[in-house]
């Protein structure tokens, strides 16, 4: 049955799926099936920013101070981000959108796209500043074989969901011929297939932007490029909430909560899931040997970097009940941990961010003290 | 400290305001003469979701009545000693206690008990840790996923003396 943007069936929203039920047609929020997502939603609203609200003024003048090895490592990695979060802000929703059916979870997939683009728009802020024509910056992403390489691993699993969804909506289930390759195409495929990009996108949350954000971090810890790593820590802080989305999903599927078949399929595929996330770290480890092959910076070297991958590798294995793969026992980047706080994030110095702060909110607790000076 | 006033689990805002409404008669009393048709929705509401049963989190928050305000909101008994908790940690010999602090993971790192972390607010999941015995009280929800047995340190004190296995 073809995706409905107004699905007219009255139904139960309580009792559907997160992906592949009915197409949601209310979005409420009054009740949840899953209320994770309806938190996620509310916690990445309140780490709402604006990449402008960041001063990089200082950082033009310490970009002309860095050797030709460290301006290489840094302007590649914001190539590397631009393209992945410009993909990761597509991809969720041209993928997830038309297969969700839990109104909570349509609405986290639709606020995590948002917060990507952000990202994205932070990116050419900080573009703009360091460079009096950043087009060819942009115009480089697109022609870098190592960036692309990257971009072309994750890109697969998500076109994969799109063309299989696409062909069962609208033609039903069969084998069909599209550009030159036969296609297997049937509800169970399309499960099959969405498991694999969730684990896709999963892996890229959790570990394709660490080698970037630790190189970012360590230029900071030298005193330089600050205003860069303050954008870096807020979209670090976003991550970080996308990837205990992505881990709820496979979680609920893994644990039956949800879909029984997805269940079986998070099983059955478990060793497929694991070498996703395995190649994923492979890549990284690659992207470090492309980032220094020039010469290391100071405080991070390739190796450092490697372990660092591995470790939290292994934190985040074990998050969706995979095997830890790795040795390190120890997180080599200790001081990593101190850009990653939430509580520490802020915009410009003198305006600390509060994440539980609402605007317009209303105080209305009232306690007996507050009545202490009044007198009838 | 909200720890150590009266709890109650609750899975849900809903399933909270209706069990606070029950509780506080004469709050109800005074607001149904003014709407009366809003209770009877309150009352619904929390049979629906347990009807769904996903209940992941148990989160404790201190039920007030405005009506009858707790006189020991602040846990500060004249003269006291406040609770301390026993605590270990498997591959530690060291004796731990949990004594004086915002929540577990400053109270481990006090002692010089090394627990990954990284957002310190809940959300990330990194301080993720094995609860092998005992109880934990969440001063605020959880968002990360948990696993059964494991607790995040960050946003949880200890009910109980706690033995606690430290993942990596």
């Amino acid at each position: 049955m073809a995706y409905q943007t107004f699905n007219r069936k009255k139904f139960d929203a309580l009792k559907q799926p997160m992906f592949f039920g009915e197409n949601v047609n209310v979005s409420r929020y009054d009740v949840q099936k899953h209320a994770a997502f309806e938190n996620l939603i509310e916690k990445q609203l309140s780490f709402f920013w604006r990449p402008e609200e960041v001063d990089v003024s200082k950082d033009r003048a310490d970009w002309q101070g860095l050797s030709e090895s460290e301006k290489h490592i840094f302007i590649s990695n914001l190539k590397y981000q631009t393209l992945l979060d410009s993909m990761a802000a597509r991809s969720v929703n041209a993928v997830f959108l038309p297969l969700v059916s839990l109104p909570e979870l349509e609405t986290w997939v639709e606020t995590w796209a948002f917060s990507e683009t952000i990202h994205s728009r932070s990116y050419t802020h900080i573009l703009r500043n360091l460079f009096t024509n950043p087009g060819e910056v942009f115009d480089d992403i697109m022609v870098n074989p190592a960036i692309l390489k990257r971009a072309e691993s994750i890109a697969h699993y998500f076109d994969e969901v799109i063309l299989t969804s696409q062909l069962l909506y609208s033609q039903g289930e069969g084998t069909y011929e599209v550009e030159g390759r036969s296609i297997e195409v049937s509800q169970r495929k399309l499960k099959e297939r969405t498991y694999l990009a969730v684990c896709s996108v999963n892996a890229l949350e959790a570990i394709r932007f660490y080698v970037s954000f630790a190189c970012s971090f360590a230029f900071a810890e030298r005193g330089l490029l600050e205003g860069n790593a303050k954008i870096i820590k807020m979209i670090a802080r976003d991550e970080a909430l996308h990837l205990t989305g992505t881990q709820h999903i496979l979680n609920l599927w893994r644990s039956g909560a949800d879909d029984p078949e997805m269940a079986e399929i998070s099983l059955q595929m478990h060793d497929q899931g694991k070498q996703i996330f395995l190649d994923v770290v492979e890549q990284e480890k690659e992207w470090a040997d492309y980032l220094f092959k020039d010469g290391s910076m100071i405080g991070m070297n390739k190796e450092i970097i490697c372990q660092y991958i591995e470790y939290i590798a292994n934190q985040r294995l074990s998050a969706i009940g995979f095997e830890p793969a790795y040795d390190v026992m120890r997180n080599p980047l200790p001081w990593m941990n101190g850009w990653l706080v939430s509580d520490n994030v802020q915009v410009a110095p003198q305006e600390s961010e509060i994440t539980s702060y609402l605007v317009g909110a209303i105080d209305s607790e009232v306690s007996h003290e507050d009545f202490s000076d009044i007198e009838l | 400290m909200l720890a150590m006033k009266e709890k109650r689990p609750v899975s849900s805002a809903v399933i909270k305001q209706g069990r606070e409404v029950k509780e506080s008669r004469d709050f109800i009393l005074d607001n149904e003469l003014d709407n009366p048709q809003s209770f009877e929705l309150e009352d619904t509401a929390p049979d629906l979701i347990a009807s769904s049963q996903l209940q992941q989190n148990e989160l404790f928050l201190p039920i007030e009545n405005p009506e009858a305000p707790d006189d020991q909101a602040q846990l500060e008994f004249g003269g006291l000693e406040k609770p301390i908790f026993a605590m270990s940690v498997e591959g530690i010999q060291q004796a731990l206690q949990f004594h004086y602090a915002d929540n577990l993971l400053e109270s481990l790192e006090a002692q010089g008990v090394q627990v990954p972390y990284q957002c310190r607010d809940g959300y990330c999941g990194g301080c993720r840790t094995d609860l092998l015995e005992g109880e934990v009280a969440y001063l605020q929800e959880p968002m990360a996923w948990i696993n059964k047995g494991e607790i995040l340190p960050c946003c949880c004190v200890p009910k109980t003396p706690l033995k606690l296995k430290i993942k990596g």
